[in-house]
């Protein structure tokens, strides 16, 4: 079946009105989730996974796909209204998008927001359509020692953001990486930093890690300082309205973002999270004002949200055509096919050419819907920034602990939140940044897993980082990089 | 209490014999049962817990929660169920095999101890691994994969889910039986051990075979034996390992998944669930839904997977001490 074919026979399958329904379905539940805090992608599907029993595996799948990325719009909502992210992804798009909320152009940060979304996801598609194949060989191609290079790529790319100075970015990316080794280590099996408690033993819960740093360390801010409340009062539709310099800013980080994005989200694992920070870190790099940043520039939204729309669509490659299953999140729609009697593997666009292109078409349908519900709402979420702080911050903390809960039931994770939230509250007072925490949490782990699995499969010869092509490429780009940023702060000391 | 013997009371006591089940306690479910499952709604071992207790609720008349409490391997699945216990014996709990036979080695300390505070009721499923390599790598048959993995020492590297892993500790019985050493690169899902076989990083795994199977249909993979002692019915050419390239006739390496109640729960409620769950697992539609999730129906009776567990935790605590002496 020619692509153009596939793509047809996919539309009208998936227009149907049996099939139609659930798509509609699915990415309204995903906004809704992703708007609740912490309360994700996945503890929706887990929801889900009973009534999927009674519906067509293309049925479910389409639903079920429809919630991840719908979750993907919602979760700029929480960031940017509240500074709550319950992703690393969406902690990126607090960092330029909270500052906008807090200036009165709370309308304009979630407008670029779900207009980069929904361009992010429709280059996803393109490229998932025009270039799965390719990169569902490049995703087998990646051993331990390019994702470690990669990774090491990532965090010096991004080391720079968030914070003014340098030191205090390492700082926090080192912390991050600290307390991403609490836990079992994947490679020995030993017991880090668990204090005897069980609760621990797969690491600090990284929802509480975000709510906590992000949005209790806000709201004990707010509480302690009455000045900085109240800013977000009477906002009328001309403040909600994009300028037209507003719109000029947004093409390019649009498009550099979602093509780190697509590129990023076929490997599994964190895709994601890596071309959302990669995306910020080059919108810094190659602006004319990059001293904007962290103050309410439109690009570290743009950028960072296209990257991870596209990304959530691109993530399906490896899932779709090897049947591998990049995150946890895309394991469980896969067991929801299992149920069905459907076996997903390599063999499932030729044997059901219908599920694979329904949806893709799917994705297409789903995004236009996705655009079409939010833009509407923009005007009621901004509204709810005129509740009261005194009826508004209990809802909050409701909402985290609600969020915290729904990971693991476990409350342990609620006072862990409790406890990161102070912290970060201290570290806010220093002005260290917490998105880099963040990713050096994310990061930190797989490093120091995919750097000794790498040393291990080469049987403890280090130059396996120069001899595999991918991985030298990876250290070529971070030499070339250190020696940029070390060139340039050369430049300005003269 | 009856003080005084008489015939209607004699009578009585006979028919309590028979019925003691559902005499010992009047009334019970007394309300909905809440069974605790290790690990996240959707995976493998939580769509099984799911699987049985759809007809187990209809069968007793109340509803059954499942309760996902996922993390370190299935344990704090079982100390939430021991956390929550109550008077009214409506908690229990489903659990594979390593919180149950080889967590406490590998952790030190799971904060409950199987022999006294666990009551088996009745094991539910089992599933045996499949050892794959990838299709180009030249190994033809189990003969050939001892061959090339004597050929020195650690010659071959193979992938599992983690350390003390059932897929570890499968391969490290393998290898211990066929006199070869390998080098073990633990990861975390069989979704990277198959991706780093198909890649060429690795050699082979042990691995569950609905991982494998696919890989298989589309030539990327194949399959060289099967740990049960007969051949899967998921996987039918798959020959089985026992007595093949010198390993001994009774080599056998499973996982299985049983329900168990807190320990002190009535036996009589024990015994009732576990004729229900042994019928249900009876009904061939229950089996093949099973089967789609890589789990065989394997009932038994209470004592049987009290055995097990025991039998269990001293043949893999022996491959812990090997793998520790080493």
């Amino acid at each position: 079946m020619s692509t153009w074919d596939g793509l047809l026979t996919g539309l009208s399958f998936a227009l149907q009105p049996g099939v139609l329904i659930y798509c509609v379905l699915g990415v309204m539940l995903g906004t809704f989730v992703g708007v609740l805090p912490g309360i994700g992608a996945m503890a929706a599907i887990s929801l889900l996974l009973p009534i999927t029993y009674y519906i067509s595996a293309e049925a479910a799948l389409i639903m079920l796909a429809g919630v991840y990325y719908g979750a993907q719009y919602g979760g700029a909502v929480a960031s940017i209204l509240l500074r709550l992210p319950g992703t690393p992804q969406s902690a990126v798009t607090a960092l330029d998008g909270y500052p906008m909320a807090r200036s009165g152009r709370a309308g304009v940060a979630l407008f670029a927001a779900m207009a980069s979304s929904f361009v992010g996801s429709m280059l996803g598609i393109l490229v998932l359509v025009l270039l799965a194949g390719w990169l569902s060989r490049a995703a087998t191609a990646f051993g331990a020692a390019d994702y470690a290079a990669m990774m090491v790529l990532g965090l010096v790319a991004a080391s720079t953001i968030g914070s003014e100075r340098p030191a205090k970015g390492f700082a926090m990316i080192a912390l991050g990486m600290l307390l991403g080794c609490i836990g079992t280590d994947v490679n020995s099996g030993t017991m880090r930093f668990t204090f005897g408690r069980t609760e621990l033993l797969d690491g600090v819960n990284l929802v509480a890690l975000a709510m906590g740093l992000f949005g209790v360390a806000e709201v004990i801010g707010n509480v302690r300082d009455p000045d900085r409340q109240g800013v977000a009062e009477r906002i009328g539709l001309r403040q909600m309205a994009p300028r037209r310099e507003d719109l000029r800013r947004m093409p390019l980080p649009m498009l550099r973002g979602a093509s780190l994005g697509s590129f990023f989200g076929a490997l599994p694992g964190t895709g994601s999270t890596l071309s959302s920070f990669l995306s910020y870190a080059l919108e810094r790099r190659v602006a004319r004002q990059p001293e904007r940043f962290g103050h309410g520039a439109i690009e570290g939204v743009s950028g960072p949200e296209a990257a991870n729309n596209s990304a959530a669509i691109t993530a399906f490659v490896p899932t779709l055509t090897l049947g591998i299953p990049g995150d946890p999140i895309m394991a469980l729609m896969l067991g929801a096919l299992v149920i069905h009697g459907v076996q997903p593997g390599p063999m499932m666009l030729e044997a059901r050419p219908e599920m694979f292109w329904g949806l893709v078409a799917s994705f297409g349908i789903g995004n236009l819907l996705l655009l079409v519900l939010n833009l509407p709402l923009i005007g009621i979420w901004v509204s709810m920034l005129r509740i009261p702080f005194r009826l508004l911050y209990p809802a909050i903390l409701i909402f985290v602990c609600l969020g915290v809960y729904s990971v693991r039931g476990l409350t342990f994770d609620i006072v862990a939140v409790a406890g990161i939230g102070l912290a970060g509250y201290l570290l806010a007072l220093a002005r260290f940044s917490p998105a880099l925490l963040l990713l050096g949490f994310v990061l930190g782990p797989l490093i120091e897993t995919n750097l000794r699995r790498a040393l291990l499969i080469s049987r403890g010869d280090p130059m396996v980082f120069l001899e595999r092509p991918i991985s030298a490429g990876f250290v070529l780009a971070i030499a070339a990089l250190l020696l940029l940023s070390a060139w340039q702060a050369l430049r300005r000391r003269r | 209490m009856m003080t005084q013997p008489t015939r209607r009371a004699a009578l009585g006591c006979a028919l309590a014999l028979v019925a003691a089940p559902a005499l010992a306690q009047d009334g019970w479910p007394s309300g909905p049962l809440h069974v605790y499952v290790g690990f996240p709604a959707g995976s493998s071992p939580d769509v099984l817990a799911r699987i049985i207790t759809e007809p187990l609720a209809e069968r007793l008349g109340q509803p059954v929660v499942i309760e996902n409490k996922p993390g370190a391997g299935g344990v704090i699945g079982v100390q939430q169920m021991l956390a929550n216990a109550d008077d009214d014996d409506l908690t229990f709990g489903t659990t594979i095999n390593g919180p149950l036979t080889t967590a406490a080695r590998m952790m030190g300390d799971t904060g409950y101890d199987v022999g006294a505070d666990i009551a088996p009721v009745t094991l539910i499923a089992t599933s045996p691994l499949v050892l794959a390599v990838a299709e180009g790598s030249g190994i033809e048959d189990l003969q050939g994969f001892v061959d090339a993995a004597a050929a020195g020492d650690q010659a071959l590297a193979y992938g599992s889910v983690g350390q003390g892993s059932g897929a570890h500790l499968t391969a490290e019985l393998f290898a211990d039986e066929a006199g070869v050493s390998m080098l073990h690169i633990p990861f975390t899902s069989y979704a990277e051990v198959t991706t780093s076989i198909i890649g060429g990083e690795i050699d082979a795994g042990f691995m569950a075979p609905s991982a494998a199977a696919p890989q298989v249909e589309a030539g990327s993979m194949k399959m060289l034996g099967i740990t049960s002692a007969e051949p899967f019915a998921q996987a039918p050419d798959v020959p089985v390992i026992a007595g093949q390239a010198g390993l001994p006739e009774d080599f056998r390496a499973e996982l299985w998944n049983g329900l168990i109640a807190p320990a002190g729960t009535d036996a009589a409620v024990i015994e009732r669930l576990n004729t229900e769950v042994t019928e249900i697992l009876a009904d061939p539609a229950v089996q093949e839904q099973l089967l789609a999730i890589g789990w065989q129906a394997a009932p038994g009776t209470a004592d049987a997977m009290a055995e097990r567990i025991e039998a269990d935790t001293a043949m893999w605590g022996g491959v812990i001490d090997r793998i520790e002496a080493q």
